[in-house]
């Protein structure tokens, strides 16, 4: 197609703002990477020295230890959770009619809009009222609530996206239902499952403000952690755990998009 | 509805007092207020290549997947090799099924796909090794076991498909618009090839398609169906040369419809005037109607012939464009007095074209006795 | 059925029993010195009234409003891009540099931006060093500051709802306007916007519902003089134990929010007449 030199400059303009937003994206990690590896322990651009000895601190820190090992039950336990409770769900919402079918898919969207602080606090309440005082199974089941939907979504999505012919093929070749979901169904979903899965994980690693609510000393996450170091120091040590916080996301993100096709987990593939 | 049922004893003839391999008995079925299918009756015989032909929803699909058992009925019974089918599920009717879009298994190769129908029998390795091979040889695709279905194209696919649902020896194959991916080349030849392994494994045989020439070239019978009944149920023959209504007159092929005046019955003819023309039609479907009542006659297009324009023709009228086809010409003529459309008139070579331009004043005259005459 | 519904009918049960002890507790009196709440009353909800909490209600209102508007300009650009551009590395860059923040978590980017904004921070050494500047330009504890860092967390999921409605746009009904002589900005204004507002509306709502739940960054950047609701509703529960005003704080904002959102998506049904099927 032809362009005129309007069209050009209004490419360049658009250019242009995509480069500046993108910068506003990228800014603060980039400024959190240079403070790091700042050897002093007070802010100042640029650096007048280099050093490493944050990472280390970062890593020696007691809380961070311990936050990164809580956060990491916490994780694996409301990740798995949600990925059954959710999958199993969204086949039911997806093949039968049921009673109350839109009400109970309601209440479990709903956390996507409901403040966080609310659920924490309401977790937090129910939990003192029967006596599961700030335990690890309430931080699980608050968290289990709060990523719930994505998985449900993620779920819901590939089982709408999945041919139904693939299972009624198995069905006319002599296969039970039973091992029709084993052999065609599951197999299938696995994308969908997987990446449900490591949506929960990752939004439940990081999930902060009602884990503020219900967690205690012994249970506290990383993020907890984090905000309660950097209200009471101001070292770098908070800016090396972030680097290295970022760049495993990012690995993970990368990883994601290699094997699992991001553009269509999000549902952003051009259609035409 | 008693038309029909004559229709179908008709054509039928000494099949309908047999057991059929598959038999419909006055199958319903309901989609909430609409009702898909309306008491439809059929049977088909062992080996037999049945067609189900109608526009889109006119309840073929929903015959298919009540055959494969994907939906059932509200009334009626299914039958499939003597035994009522209706509670049966899917997986334990021993069908063979080739989907629209093939639905071969994306997570398995093709000697997975096909080998899933033995492995879910618990056949042993070696033996549907075997029967793996023989049927992809049938299909011609041997050597292709490990391909996966994205690595091959529509044919294969489709082949891969029909291995799939062969391989189980199953009591009868069903197969949903198969051939509507394909393009037209391929599809051909497809077709051919399909029969010849259905007629060779002589396994009884339900299509489905709304693709009119796919089902006179391929069918031994079709039905054609409309609002969830089937309005006539033949031999490609009986169904292009003797439609009994309208609908199927006017679905299958092409048809010109010309006003004419019923003059007479003679035996189990009608005669009907056009102009200063008598042609004689099968009187079945005119029994009821009063001497020169208005009917409808309906001429394919290559039963019609242009000449020069004289009082001995059927009609007269203005040539409104020719097309060329190859191996012959369709003419469309405007003729106001004997039918409301333009006709078509096909003919042979392309002399037409060069004898009479367009706007060319032209005589249009009946040449063969199979036309039928609805009121 | 029952086998698959049975497990989330739990879950659901657990969010609701949750949610109904906020209820419960709002409408019960705080006895000071004591977790255990006192008989029931209205005074937590009458209590809101004072120009102190009214105040606050407002501000975070306000911030939300702030944050989705910015958000949405700001993050339409970049959605066009990452749905338009043909370049498959640069659009997996786009989408990993687009995507990696929304998993960051909110404290690590509150940090992020404080290290930012900061007195000492990277923009006022710049502003400085360059002599623009004599003294810090302060950002912190300012709503400027708290609405900046606000955007960056709205961002991905922002720019993800708008590129999924983009994404789902036919291109030939940009063509056709092309065809009939409309200019890029005119096929832009009368096509391709209003053809993407369901993406518009779902992204301003869930960006103004983050925003309203957000805490670290209020807290943190605003630092106790940008107050949103968040900030009350911790500073009520941790610091002077009143459960019951912090729960109907949190009731009060809950209905804000439906409200806002309900607003919004009537707002929308007016939309969806032009939406495509």
């Amino acid at each position: 197609m032809p362009r005129s030199t309007y069209q050009r400059l209004l490419g360049f303009i658009g250019k242009l703002v995509v480069v500046l937003i993108l910068g506003f994206l990228v800014l603060p990690a980039a400024v959190v990477t240079i403070a790091a590896f700042n050897d002093k322990a007070i802010l100042s651009f640029p650096p007048q020295a280099w050093s490493m000895r944050w990472f280390a601190k970062a890593i020696a820190y007691q809380d961070f230890r311990d936050g990164f090992r809580n956060g990491l039950i916490v994780t694996a336990w409301s990740s798995t959770v949600a990925l059954a409770v959710g999958a199993m769900f969204a086949f039911a919402l997806n093949r039968y009619r049921f009673r109350f079918k839109r009400v109970i898919e309601g209440v479990l969207l709903s956390p996507l809009v409901i403040p966080h602080f609310t659920v924490g606090l309401g977790f937090l309440i129910l939990a003192a009222q029967i006596g599961w005082n700030r335990s690890y199974t309430v931080v699980i089941a608050c968290h289990i609530v709060l990523v719930l939907p994505f998985v449900l979504r993620s779920v819901y999505v590939s089982l709408r996206n999945l041919d139904q012919s693939y299972e009624r093929a198995a069905a006319s070749l002599g296969a039970s239902p039973l091992r029709v979901m084993v052999t065609i169904t599951l197999p299938l979903l696995l994308p969908g499952l997987v990446s449900g899965w490591l949506f929960a994980a990752m939004l439940s690693f990081n999930e902060f403000t009602a884990s503020l609510f219900v967690t205690a000393q012994r249970t506290q996450t990383l993020p907890v952690a984090m905000y309660n170091y950097v209200r009471e120091f101001a070292d770098p040590s908070m800016a090396a755990l972030s680097v290295m916080y970022i760049a495993a996301t990012a690995a993970l993100i990368i990883f994601a998009n290699a094997y699992l096709g991001l553009g269509k987990v999000l549902n952003i593939e051009q259609t035409r | 509805m008693n038309k029909l049922a004559d229709q179908d004893a008709r054509t039928q003839g000494p099949a309908a007092d047999q057991d059929g391999a598959v038999r419909f008995n006055a199958v319903t079925k309901r989609f909430g207020e609409t009702t898909a299918l309306d008491g439809v009756s059929m049977s088909i015989r062992q080996g037999e290549f049945m067609t189900l032909l109608g526009p889109s929803g006119c309840g073929k699909t929903t015959l298919l997947n009540l055959a494969a058992g994907f939906l059932s009925p509200d009334g009626g019974e299914i039958l499939i090799g003597g035994e009522r089918m209706n509670d049966v599920p899917t997986y334990k009717r021993e069908i063979g099924m080739m989907f629209q879009n093939y639905a071969l298994f994306p997570h398995m190769n093709v000697a997975g796909n096909v080998a899933y129908g033995l492995k879910v029998r618990g056949v042993a390795k070696q033996e549907r090794d075997r029967r793996v091979e023989a049927v992809l040889g049938l299909v011609r695709l041997a050597g292709f076991e490990d391909r996966t279905p994205r690595q091959l194209s529509g044919g294969q696919q489709q082949r891969v498909a029909l291995a799939r649902a062969l391989v189980i020896n199953p009591t009868v194959l069903l197969l949903d618009e198969p051939f509507s991916a394909l393009d037209k080349n391929l599809r051909a030849s497809m077709q051919v090839e399909l029969r010849e392994i259905q007629r060779k494994l002589n396994v009884t045989t339900i299509f489905v398609t709304h693709d009119q020439s796919e089902a006179l070239s391929l069918s031994d019978r079709l039905a054609v169906m409309s609002e969830g009944r089937i309005r006539q149920l033949g031999t490609p023959q009986q169904i292009y040369r003797q439609p009994c209504d309208r609908f199927v007159a006017s679905f299958i092929g092409d048809a010109n419809v010309l006003r004419g005046r019923l003059e007479g019955v003679e035996g189990a003819s009608a005669i009907i005037a056009i102009g200063p023309v008598r042609v004689k039609v099968p009187c079945g479907p005119l029994a009821d109607v009063a001497r020169s009542a208005a009917v409808d006659l309906f001429v394919r297009p290559e039963h019609l012939a242009l000449s020069e324009a004289t009082e001995a023709c059927a009609t007269h009228g203005t040539i409104v464009a020719h097309v060329y086809q190859g191996g012959y010409v369709d003419t469309y003529i405007e003729c106001g007095e004997a039918s409301r459309d333009r006709l078509l008139v096909r003919s042979g070579g392309h002399e037409a074209m060069t004898r009479w331009p367009t706007g060319a004043r032209v005589g249009i005259s009946v040449t063969s006795g199979e036309a039928v005459a609805f009121v | 059925m029952r086998t698959f519904a049975a497990p989330a009918l739990l879950c659901a049960f657990g969010l609701v029993a949750a949610l109904a002890a906020v209820l419960q507790f709002s409408l019960r009196a705080y006895v000071p010195g004591s977790l255990d709440p006192g008989g029931f009353t209205l005074a937590n909800f009458t209590d809101l009234l004072k120009p102190l909490y009214a105040r606050v209600f407002i501000d975070t209102v306000w911030i939300c409003f702030l944050t989705a508007v910015s958000t949405l300009i700001v993050g339409y650009p970049l959605a066009y891009a990452l749905v338009r551009s043909q370049n498959a590395i640069l659009k997996s860059t786009l989408l990993v540099i687009v995507v990696t923040p929304l998993f960051l978590g909110e404290v690590v980017r509150t940090y992020s931006w404080i290290i930012v904004l900061g007195n000492n921070g990277f923009i006022n050494s710049i502003l400085l060093h360059l002599g623009i500047v004599r003294q810090p330009v302060q950002f912190m504890f300012t709503t400027f500051g708290v609405v900046v860092a606000l955007v960056h967390v709205t961002m991905p999921v922002m720019v993800i709802m708008l590129a999924a409605a983009l994404s789902h746009i036919d291109r030939d009904y940009q063509r056709a306007a092309e065809s009939l002589g409309a200019g890029p900005v005119r096929v832009f204004l009368t096509v391709t916007l209003p053809l993407s507002m369901p993406g518009v509306v779902a992204g301003v709502t869930t960006a103004f519902a983050w925003t309203f739940s957000a805490f670290a960054t209020p807290q943190l950047i605003g630092g106790g003089r940008v107050n949103m609701i968040s900030n009350l509703v911790y500073q009520l529960g941790f610091a002077s134990f009143n459960f019951p005003f912090a729960a109907s704080l949190c009731v009060t904002g809950l209905a804000l929010t439906i409200v806002v959102l309900s607003m919004l998506r009537l707002a929308s049904r007016r939309l969806e007449t032009i939406e495509p099927h």
